[in-house]
């Protein structure tokens, strides 16, 4: 037996104004999950604490909330001490109860066809990898989309892949898919790490229902010039100033003695939109051993064409990249852009291995730059937090060099093709990233992907950097001490 | 209260598993439907727990008339031969109409749905979807019956059944803001499920308290075999509060074998013949004896054990059970898993005919809420395939039924107003009495039986039920309710547990002799109603 504190929020709509945190302190058995905590209270400290569950055992989806912010089964998650329990963000009926009900109803169901047809088992095997949803929620509750645009939400878009590929449903699943808001999703990431099925909706729905949608060619026009752009040029934006492969040989040595060398992809934003940073960054990293190799014939990933379902183009494009490393017998290649990494890591399959530049930097370790005083905070790019993994590098590097200040890690609205296609809505998100960073209070943004660094800048007052460029300016620091110390 | 602007149906279903929403759809054929669940509709119940499989004969090679045999042979020959008949008939257009209306089962490399063995069964007839196959069946059974016109009421739970004379009118339910609601229908079909949660170790969901057992016997209605409680033989053991979560049978029947602490595949002392795979009380029983007589593990179990089959099989045949252990820290990949018996399913229920028409006019019953299907221990895959089959019936005949004019007694709900307002006056903490009749028919009525343990739980149940339930808020009640229809149902299956002299399939009385065997018993059912208790003797007299 143990003793375990919670804080569980309390909420009765007909007579609060707003939820509570209250502290309980019960004693559970050992690998008591966050459940038998519940039932502690209740069956022992106030059985008017409202929760609701039933199989116990991951299977019905009932009991999902919220453990420290984050959606999980309380059947299934082990409880700990110290946590915050709060509900869903759904409408709440009472405490931890949420009213799922509009959003099942919202589950599109099945049209059979008149004529009886059998799946094969090639089709069944397609199916299933989306057939495990217990309905939980918990991918509902941490949409960003759905906080600010019509959208039926991830596991409506799982449901209409899920029919999409079964030959016995008679309807075009498209037409309804875009209604539903297709085009909505930023492909953060967010829905998939939240399922306890782990239930992969961006790349297995999302995106295969936007390809589908290709092929019926309703790809949104925005997203169709995008492609246009990639198949003409090899890149996803347009050439409005010297590109970095203009300024730069394809080999650059270390100030020091080399401790690695890795090829860099650049990727078409520090390329082309934001060619400075990628300057930065090099020199942070020659000022750290790495010695870079920059195939220049290299071109786009392919990550806008595979969010947005236009795939056609897309094999040339990896074969052309992997082919520009792999003739110059590169073993590790380096990304700075949080898309490309996650697309090269997930989308490609590459004879070489992928890492991102926070991976290289604290892998190998850093000089220590100045500690400059500026209270500083971190903006986590999907695609780098939940597409690559990668959390604590980035805090790590940024603690040496600034104060950092915490803020939730929601996404930007600029993933996804949504800042293209529906500039409205990432607006909107971008607006929310702008509340949450006045909160913190911090006098600079940093992040660690182009995307997010260029939409959230139109968001907020303050500074957005890249962390390469916030490292530089503690070097600089640390450079102009010395000299005056001498 | 609104109990008397009440609702008005053709056929009203009480629950949401694999039955209720079968009947409910069925139903919905031949008039206006309203269906009230305790739970939200489709998350309920034992259906979306149900892992391994859906027993029918699908090929050339397995027969209904084998099917047949190995369901009575399992049953210890108690079942009803016409429900058993019946059961094995309709079982294939069952799953056929599942399939049609979108089920994903796994298929063969010919396209064809697959069957695994399971016990008890001479012919692999099981067809699953994966480990997750009743909750494959439940979201396909939501989903069609989204496309019916039936009213869905979740979180309404059946207090107990209107009565206009013997005949059944209707249900009067209590909703989450603690309001009574009185819901008249020419035909009330119970399929309430099981009730294993009387028992402190069960496979069973929260729902699982024996509600519909208790509410038609209140009603009058009878009941049969409900000694005959089925203790799975694989339920977890740790951690604690994990103890009774469901091991799959289909853990054994994709080849996972038992051993004790010694290292001793025990069951070619029980069944040498059938192994892992003989019936689910032989195995049960088997293991309550290793781990009695010592060979148990420190965790007090037994080992299951997976780790000689390809990850692969395991990962795509077993994921559930993948899953679950890794969350509680144990990889079946490369590690045993420890397992005893736990309390699973409720075999006796309310009697009913092949048309699952009860005692009583006006109610029907199906699932696991109904007896005699099972007879004394039922096979692994016939429970989902029962809730299917007599889900469809129950259904059909409630949906044929013809309309009435029904009266509905204010008395009865003025009772049902008192008993509410009473808990709010009470003084004992339902949870605390529902653990304490737990423990009490773990340690009494359990695998191995007595009269005198038998007379004991009697005696603490009594003393429980003369306690005054507390509610302290609206949601509460609903709590109590559900404690008085633990505490009446877990009474039901001592009481009948006495009257079975004998040991029969999942029911054994250590303290009695006995000469025959199941084939050669003397007896058949025992019935439970207010009026009448007794055990039938062979050829179905009483």
């Amino acid at each position: 037996m143990k003793e375990i504190m919670v804080k569980v929020s309390r909420f009765d709509p007909a007579k609060d104004r707003a939820p509570r945190l209250e502290s309980y302190t019960v004693t559970v058995n050992g690998g008591a999950r966050v459940l038998h905590v519940l039932h502690a209270i209740h069956d022992e400290i106030d059985p008017t604490l409202a929760y609701r569950f039933c199989c116990a055992s991951g299977q019905c989806g009932s009991c999902a909330v919220r453990v420290n912010g984050e959606p999980v089964l309380a059947c299934m998650e082990e409880a700990r001490t110290g946590s915050v329990i709060e509900p869903l963000k759904l409408p709440v009926k009472k405490d931890l109860i949420v009213d799922l009900l509009p959003a099942l109803a919202a589950l599109p169901p099945i049209q059979p066809k008149d004529e009886p047809v059998m799946p094969t088992k090639q089709q069944i095997d397609a199916i299933k990898p989306l057939r495990s949803c217990i309905e939980c929620l918990a991918c509902v509750s941490v949409c960003p989309a759905m906080d600010v645009t019509s959208f039926t939400g991830p596991t409506a878009m799982r449901e209409e892949m899920r029919l999409a590929l079964d030959p016995r449903d008679a309807r075009n699943r498209i037409p309804d898919a875009i209604e539903q808001g297709l085009f909505t999703c930023t492909s953060c990431q967010a829905c998939w790490k939240a399922c306890p099925k782990d239930i992969e909706i961006p790349g297995k729905a999302i995106e295969k229902l936007r390809a589908l949608a290709n092929r019926q060619g309703r790809t949104l026009p925005r997203h169709q010039e995008v492609a246009a752009l990639v198949r003409e040029t090899g890149r996803s934006v347009t050439r409005e100033k010297p590109t970095l492969l203009e300024q730069v040989g394809e080999v650059i040595e270390p100030y020091g003695p080399v401790k690695a060398t890795v090829g860099f992809f650049v990727g078409c934003m520090y390329n082309m939109r934001l060619p400075q940073t990628a300057l930065d960054a090099i020199e942070v990293l020659r000022r750290n051993g790495i010695r870079i190799v920059i195939p220049h014939e290299q071109i786009c990933c392919g990550s806008p064409l595979i969010r947005t379902g236009q795939l056609d183009y897309l094999d040339t494009l990896k074969r052309r990249n992997i082919e520009a490393f792999v003739s110059r017998n590169i073993g590790t290649v380096l990304t700075m852009c949080a898309g490309c990494g996650s697309t090269l890591k997930n989308d490609y399959r590459t004879p070489f291995k992928v890492i991102d530049i926070n991976e290289l930097l604290t892998q190998y370790g850093i000089e220590p730059p100045a500690h400059l005083p500026v209270k500083a905070t971190y903006h986590d790019p999907c695609h780098l937090m939940r597409g690559q993994g990668i959390r604590e590098q980035p805090r790590k590097l940024i603690r040496q060099v600034v104060d950092l200040v915490e803020m939730p890690a929601i996404c930007c609205g600029s993933g996804g093709g949504v800042r293209s296609g529906n500039p409205e809505e990432a607006a909107a998100l971008g607006s929310r990233r702008g509340e949450e960073i006045k909160k913190t209070g911090a006098e600079v943004v940093i992040t660690s992907c182009p995307f997010c660094e260029f939409h959230i800048a139109g968001h907020t007052d303050k500074p957005v950097k890249n962390i390469a460029t916030v490292l530089l300016e503690g070097y600089k620091e640390k450079d102009r001490k010395v000299k005056s110390a001498h | 209260m609104r109990a008397d602007e009440g609702m008005d149906c053709h056929v009203l279903v009480l629950g949401s598993g694999g039955a209720g929403v079968r009947a409910a759809i069925e139903a919905s054929g031949y008039g206006d439907v309203v269906l009230i669940t305790k739970t939200i509709a489709g998350k309920g119940g034992c259906t979306p727990m149900a892992e391994g499989g859906y027993n029918a004969v699908l090929r050339e090679q397995d027969s209904c008339g084998i099917h047949f045999e190995d369901t009575m042979k399992g049953g210890a020959y108690l079942n009803d031969p016409e429900l058993v008949r019946t059961l094995v008939a309709e079982s294939p257009e069952r799953i056929a109409d599942l399939i049609r209306w979108g089920a994903v089962f796994d298929f063969t490399e010919n396209n064809e749905v697959a069957q695994r063995p399971f016990g008890g069964q001479r012919f692999p007839r099981t067809c699953y979807a994966g480990d997750r196959t009743g909750h494959e069946m439940m979201v396909t059974l939501i989903d069609r019956l989204g496309s019916t016109g039936v009213r869905i009421m979740s979180e309404v739970a059946a207090l107990d059944l209107l009565k206009d004379g013997d005949r059944v009118i209707g249900a009067i339910g209590l909703d989450d803001s603690g309001e009574l609601i009185t819901i008249t229908a020419d035909s009330t079909i119970l399929a309430t499920g099981g009730g294993t949660r009387i028992y402190d170790i069960s496979t069973n969901s929260a729902s699982g308290t024996g509600d519909g057992f208790a509410i038609g016997y209140r009603a009058g209605a009878e009941l049969i075999d409900m000694e005959m409680v089925q203790f799975h033989p694989t339920g977890a053991v740790y951690p604690y509060d994990a103890r009774g979560r469901l091991i799959t049978e289909a853990v054994r029947g994709e080849g996972g074998i038992l051993t004790n602490a010694r290292g001793e595949r025990f069951m070619k002392r029980y069944d040498p013949e059938r192994m892992e795979l003989s019936t689910r009380d032989v195995v049960a029983r088997a293991i309550v004896t290793e781990i009695m007589e010592g060979r148990g593990t420190a965790h007090g179990g037994v080992y299951l054990d997976v780790t000689h089959l390809p990850r692969q099989q395991i990962e795509e045949k077993l994921p559930v059970m993948l899953e679950q252990f890794l969350k509680f820290g144990v990889d079946i990949r490369t590690e045993p898993m420890e397992v005893a018996p736990t309390a699973h399913h409720m075999m006796g229920g309310l009697r009913i005919t092949t048309e699952c028409r009860t005692t009583l006019p006006g109610l029907f019953a199906c699932g696991e809420a109904a007896g005699g299907v099972h007879g004394a221990n039922r096979l692994g895959g016939n429970a989902l395939a029962d809730t299917q089959v007599y889900g469809k019936r129950a259904g059909e005949y409630a949906g044929k039924s013809e309309k009435r004019v029904k009266k509905v007694d204010p008395a009865q709900i003025r009772q049902q107003e008192q008993r509410i307002t009473a808990f709010l006056d009470g003084k004992s903490n339902p949870a605390h009495v529902a653990r304490e009749l737990q423990l009490a028919m773990w340690k009494g009525a359990g695998i191995f039986r007595t009269a005198g343990d038998l007379n004991t739980t009697l005696g603490t149940i009594a003393g429980l039920s003369g306690k005054s339930l507390k509610a302290t808020s609206a949601r509460n009640i609903i709590e109590c309710c559900t404690v008085q229809n633990m505490l009446l149902t877990a009474s039901l299956v001592c009481r009948a547990a006495l009257l079975r002299k004998e040991s029969r399939g999942a029911h054994v009385r250590k303290d009695i002799p006995q000469n025959w065997d199941a084939q050669n018993s003397p007896f058949s059912h025992t019935y439970i109603s207010q009026g009448r208790e007794g055990i039938e003797k062979k050829g179905g007299a009483p």
